[in-house]
């Protein structure tokens, strides 16, 4: 088999419209309009409010999977949503902490 | 393919009415569920429950499930080819056991499997990898292999799952948490739409002396007491080299020491820091003469490191 050398690309510099987004994610436009709307997943800042990044793009992945293994509704994704996210900021916290912790005097 | 017994996935009987399929399916998906659970094998777990249940909730996909008849779990079977025409599956004999997966079957059926007649352009799908690498590698940048086995659509939308091999350049300051794609490398299109994506997702392999935090590196610089009390130069590693650290006198245990962009690199340019904590240990064994010397120390000191207890008792009470 033939394998080529790919390059890739940092996610970050990653810009999408709103139909983009609901492509590239799957999940049908108007339940994205409800997040976006519901602020589970936000449009760049500097952009008009009408593009969107690699954080949305990631977000709305999580949604239609969410929305895919449970039947959520834009109210109950929007709470899920909001709470993944807590985890994740808490997780990396927590990663961060325990990278400043000298090893010796860690439990494990 | 290979054939999975989808009611021993949930755990209920083949005659299981659709409330029980769906009671198993949330309490499984409550215990294995990638959002729940961090445990090791939780997500192929729950992958499996989900396909059971993607199946078995769907009237339509169900008959065509119980129909396929009773194999062992793991058995290599096809489907008669009274169900492919009962179930409209278009078979055909190239290659048809090792390419198909059993949950391919019934893609095309029920309320989810509406991709039929649509006609309109369709991007393809996105993937997603997980991809391990050292701290070593994230410092240099490097290549990793992919083997991949990705489902996709032939012309005659039947789904199939085709190997695909991937070479891919992960640059220099990819980082826990990352995420780097490779555009057009998903799921094909179908009708005229554009490829989908790949994404590999970046994670740090635990390091015997290196603690990441973003693109700064921790690491334990242990030292004797002595040296913390006499200040020292200690020679330490980095990702780039060894290099001398100048310890000064009177360091304390726990003090960070920075090394100004000894991290990993970042993308925009520039470097991490590496902050070398500081230990003091103590040997385990003494002889004689130092601990005469730790004696002669003792008398010698005035220095009391609880002062601040003695205060803060004298105000409890």
């Amino acid at each position: 088999m033939r394998i080529e050398l790919n390059e890739v690309l940092w996610v970050e510099e990653q810009i999408l419209s709103f139909d983009e987004l609901a492509e590239s994610s799957g999940l049908p436009p108007r339940l994205l309009a409800e997040l976006v709307q519901g602020g589970g997943i936000q449009p760049l800042p500097d952009q008009a409010g009408s593009r969107y990044g690699a954080s949305a793009l990631a977000a709305a992945r999580h949604a239609r999977q969410l929305q895919e293994d449970f039947e959520l509704d834009a109210s109950a994704l929007l709470l899920v949503l909001g709470l993944c996210d807590r985890v994740a900021e808490l997780e990396a916290s927590l990663r961060e902490l325990q990278a400043r912790l000298p090893r010796w005097s860690r439990a494990g | 393919m290979q054939y999975r017994d989808y009611y021993a996935i949930l755990g209920v009987a083949r005659d299981a009415s659709e409330e029980q399929i769906k009671q198993a399916y949330r309490k499984l998906a409550r215990k294995y569920h990638p959002d729940v659970s961090k445990e090791s094998g939780a997500e192929e777990k729950f992958k499996e429950v989900a396909e059971a249940y993607q199946t078995l909730k769907d009237p339509q996909k169900r008959a065509a499930y119980d129909q396929l008849g009773t194999h062992r779990a793991g058995e290599d079977f096809r489907p008669s080819p009274d169900w492919q025409k009962q179930w409209e599956w278009q078979g055909d004999d190239s290659g048809f056991a090792e390419q198909i997966d059993l949950s391919d079957l019934f893609a095309h059926l029920g309320a989810a499997g509406a991709r039929g007649g649509a006609q309109r352009p369709m991007r393809g799908r996105d993937f997603e990898v997980a991809v391990p690498i050292t701290i070593e590698e994230a410092y240099e940048g490097t290549q990793i292999d992919l083997d991949l086995n990705m489902p996709e659509y032939d012309e005659r939308g039947r789904l199939r799952r085709v190997p695909q091999a991937f070479r891919a350049r992960i640059p220099k300051g990819a980082t826990q948490g990352q995420r780097l794609r490779l555009p057009g490398k998903g799921g094909r299109g179908f009708n005229g739409g554009s490829n989908g994506d790949l994404y590999l997702d970046i994670s740090l392999r635990p390091h015997a002396l290196y603690r990441p935090s973003g693109h700064d590196l921790y690491l334990d610089l242990p030292l004797a007491p002595w040296e913390a009390v006499l200040g020292t130069t200690a020679e330490v590693p980095t990702p780039g080299g060894r290099v001398r650290l100048k310890v000064p006198s009177g360091t304390a245990a726990g003090q960070q020491l920075r090394l100004p962009r000894r991290g990993l690199p970042k993308p925009q340019g520039g470097s991490g820091d590496l902050y070398a904590i500081v230990q003091i240990v103590v040997p385990a064994v003494t002889d004689e003469r130092e601990r005469a010397l730790y004696q002669q120390l003792a008398e010698a000191s005035t220095f009391d490191p609880r002062v601040q207890l003695a205060q803060e008792s004298g105000h409890a009470h």
